[in-house]
């Protein structure tokens, strides 16, 4: 049995007002009941889930989704009558793919070249359904799309079966963390919904599917235009005892059920109200749960305090657990800030210096040993001393090619080393603190995204051809105006970040020198 | 046993997450504020997110002069309750010039007194970040958009420009010239806001409740004459009717539906049963196909 977390539905049960910190509670919702009608027009629904959806045009996927929402959700009339009034496919169905278009671009040209969100709700589930491009040019827009997903969708043609594309996919919903797939067989009315069809796929889909980190691999036959096991289970394919695609998704676990993994609070920002002398850390629970009373350490800094409030608008918790957005006050003012990640002392991220990471290249432009990068991390901004590609991931055999070169839609394994030092995980550890951006310094686009396989506190070799920004440097002139440290630390981080980023540019490898320890 | 968060909670927890991102990265934000319900919520999930401090950013209300009554009533009295530094702005040549909602076409009179203003509320006070209330599930071509929705200079929305998100990862380095949209509702429903605003007893304007208005019927639709700007044109009556909005805009170009709803729970139970999208009530919308989207690149938000 889990214990108990503040976030229990429909009702702030509890949540814990307490009356004597000095700090109001804000207005705690009182206890009003909503009307039964409401709660069965709008139940506050117990869950959700994300849902990617994968494979090319030609599998028949926007209609396969069109004809989810038609059959199992709450479309609206307006939406109904569009399709009733568009031209019909297949025997007199709609075209349900009319459901998933997407910009007027896009629609012209006949893909989807962009990730596009769905929403729908069955009874007791909010589902989300991303729906991401197939084809090979769009890897990049499948992984970002895959990094938000719960679950994905493996779409394949009944006829062809395991394509290298499915291969492809699998390969990227592993790296960005997907543990749930369904391999969805589409089309088994072109097959005459044969079983051997059928299960020779599956089998395929098992052996490749093992050698990723899949908690849960599942395949089921359908054929969306007629809706055969789509929602409703399909007379034709009696031989097929298991769930419909619905029921199998109805009865995953939802987002966010428990907490798991180490805790972990990414510091967003500092809160302050001066009228209750309240300094509160606000952020989200990224791993994990702490309560009050409990002691958490600053990895960087490694210093430590007890959890003495954890505060909300609507009142305070006991406990805070993964996904709760809360603001945690200390009961020492440790001069945490943003980009600090708290954690309990017996399993801290690691205060890292260099990464090994695999990578997604999303730019249009192709990696340059020489740019000018920046690491964004949960909530920490970090220049990137050097970035080096040791090699390409083939996404077929999973094998790596050394590479030094790295552009649009490759899967890259390289090292980072850091400007100086931030507080990262590995991303099998935990997931928020582990995967990070790739930011160009200069015109702020998102250049990668990936995921930490390794992350080392010790600085890289090359260190002494490094030019070391010190406090004392940095004081002298371009931060003078600073004087309320360490109030004023993230300030004093952003301007030597830049400097760092122009002398970089102007092809000097520089570090930065930590702050120093404010606590004595 | 496993105990289920509801999907209102993880909404919740991801907009006041994506709040406290932006307020961060960026220099200096503002909340658009437009005073509808999505607004409401919008607002209350901004004071969630920095409360027991105030807003960080001041909050700016686009007036076109033809808001209806209530609606400035009810912006005025939100300002003052929750003590928001609240800028209004109003494209004052547009005014001067005579644009108006009735007798210029839909697209016109957006641009002049809804887009315009807009960029130039943004630049005048040299906004960095603008948080607004749309979601995805409003229009198809919002179904693409990111978080942090990037504008070039000049606000122009592009889509190649946009970037990926990945994670909860909110990149809000900006480039030169870029300005940046949010979107913390980015992954709200109607009916979640509707839901929302009932769960956390918030109040919404008086108009979203049924009551005698005066109302003309034109086109097909049912306009409140909210003051004697709306002249009747031949053959036009006013009749007293009960009447509800389902959502709120400039009086003339907002149709109203009839209804005996007059509360919050029978007003959320109506629309939640309704079963026609909300954007059919919006007139500006069906002005031509993939409408949003062009007004989206011109730097409509």
């Amino acid at each position: 049995m889990s214990a108990p977390t503040a976030l229990s539905k429909g009702k702030k049960a509890a949540l814990k007002v307490v009356a004597d910190h000095g700090v109001a509670a804000g207005e705690s919702v009182a206890a009003t009941p909503i009307p039964p009608e409401i709660e069965k027009i709008a139940p506050e629904l117990s869950g959700m889930l994300r849902v990617l959806t994968c494979g090319s045009v030609d599998d028949g996927k926007s209609t396969l989704i069109g004809r989810l929402l038609w059959d199992a959700t709450d479309l609206y009339d307006d939406q109904r009558e569009t399709l009733e009034r568009g031209k019909k496919v297949d025997g007199g169905n709609p075209d349900f793919s009319l459901l998933m278009d997407g910009l007027v671009a896009e629609r012209e040209q006949g893909i989807t070249i962009d990730i596009a969100w769905r929403y729908f709700d069955t009874a007791t589930r909010r589902f989300v359904v991303i729906d991401s491009p197939g084809h090979e040019q769009y890897t990049r827009n499948m992984a970002s799309g895959a990094s938000h997903a719960d679950v994905a969708i493996l779409l394949v043609d009944a006829r062809h079966g395991i394509k290298k594309q499915t291969r492809r996919h699998a390969a990227i919903l592993d790296l960005v963390g997907v543990k749930r797939v369904i391999l969805v067989v589409n089309k088994m009315d072109l097959v005459d919904w044969s079983e051997s069809a059928f299960r020779k796929i599956e089998a395929d889909f098992e052996t490749f599917s093992w050698r990723f980190g899949f908690w849960e691999a599942k395949a089921i036959p359908t054929a969306a235009v007629s809706g055969d096991n789509v929602a409703r289970a399909s007379e034709r394919m009696p031989w097929y005892p298991g769930p419909t695609l619905l029921e199998y998704l109805e009865s995953l676990p939802s987002r966010v059920t428990e907490p798991t993994g180490p805790f972990r609070f990414p510091v967003q920002t500092v809160l302050r109200d001066s009228r209750n002398d309240f300094r509160g850390l606000a952020g989200t629970v990224s791993g994990g749960s702490v309560r009050v009373g409990e002691t958490v350490v600053d990895a960087l800094s490694k210093r430590s305090a007890k959890v003495l409030r954890i505060a909300t608008m609507d009142g305070e918790l006991e406990q805070a657990s993964q996904g709760q957005a809360v603001a945690i006050q200390l009961d020492t003012d440790i001069d945490v800030a943003r980009g600090a990640v708290l954690s309990k002392a017996d399993a801290r991220p690691v205060t890292a210096r260099v990464l090994e990471a695999r990578m997604v290249w999303l730019s249009e432009t192709a990696y340059d040993p020489r740019g000018s990068y920046l690491l964004r991390t949960a909530t920490d901004l970090t220049p990137v001393s050097t970035l080096k590609i040791r090699s390409l991931l083939d996404l077929e055999s999973l094998e790596a090619h050394p590479s030094d070169a790295c552009s649009t839609n490759d899967i890259a394994i390289g090292d980072i080393a850091l400007g100086r030092p931030a507080a990262i995980d590995t991303f099998g550890d935990a997931p928020e603190t582990g995967s990070f951006m790739l930011v160009d310094a200069i015109s702020g686009a998102s250049i990668a995204g990936g995921v930490v396989t390794a992350a080392k506190a010790e600085a890289a070799a090359a260190d002494e051809n490094s030019f070391v920004l010190t406090r004392a440097m940095l004081e002298r002139g371009l931060n003078a105006d600073l004087r309320d440290r360490p109030q004023t630390e993230a300030e004093f981080r952003r301007r030597a970040n830049e400097v760092a980023l122009i002398l970089r540019a102007a092809g000097i490898n520089v570090e930065i020198e930590s702050a120093p320890d404010y606590s004595i | 046993m496993t105990q289920s968060i509801s999907h209102l909670d993880l909404l919740e927890a991801e907009s006041i997450h994506i709040f406290r991102e932006a307020a961060a990265q960026f220099r200096k934000p503002v909340l658009l504020y437009s005073i509808g319900k999505d607004s409401t919520v919008l607002l209350h999930l901004a004071r969630k997110a920095f409360w027991p401090g105030k807003l960080p950013f001041p909050v700016l209300h686009i007036d076109t002069g033809w808001k209806f009554r209530d609606m400035i009533a009810f912006r005025d009295k939100t300002a003052r309750d929750f003590g928001l530094d609240l800028i209004v702005h109003t494209n004052e040549e547009g005014a001067a010039r005579g644009i108006n909602p009735i007798d210029y076409a839909p697209s016109v009179y957006t641009d002049v007194m809804k887009t315009v203003p807009l960029k130039q509320a943004l630049d005048k006070h040299a906004f960095d970040a603008a948080f607004g209330g749309a979601r995805r599930d409003e229009e198809a071509s919002r179904a693409k958009e990111r978080v942090f929705s990037f504008r070039a200079e000049g606000h122009r929305w592009d889509p190649r420009r946009q970037r990926p998100e990945m994670w909860r990862l909110l990149n809000g380095r900006l480039g030169p010239g870029e300005t940046v949209r949010v979107f913390p509702l980015s992954n709200w429903t109607e009916r979640d806001v509707w839901r929302y605003i009932l769960r956390e007893k918030l109040d919404v304007v008086p108009l979203y409740f049924a009551a005698e208005r005066p109302t003309v019927v034109r086109n097909g639709q049912l306009l409140m004459r909210d003051d004697d700007r709306l002249t009747l044109k031949p053959g036009e009556e006013i009749v007293n009717r009960r009447v509800r909005f389902r959502t709120l805009g400039c009086y003339p170009l907002t149709a109203a539906v009839e209804s005996d709803a007059d509360s919050i729970e029978t007003v959320v139970a109506e629309t939640l049963g309704a079963r026609t999208s909300e954007r059919q009530g919006r007139l500006i919308d069906h002005d031509q196909a993939g409408a949003m989207e062009k007004k989206k690149q011109e730097g409509y938000f």
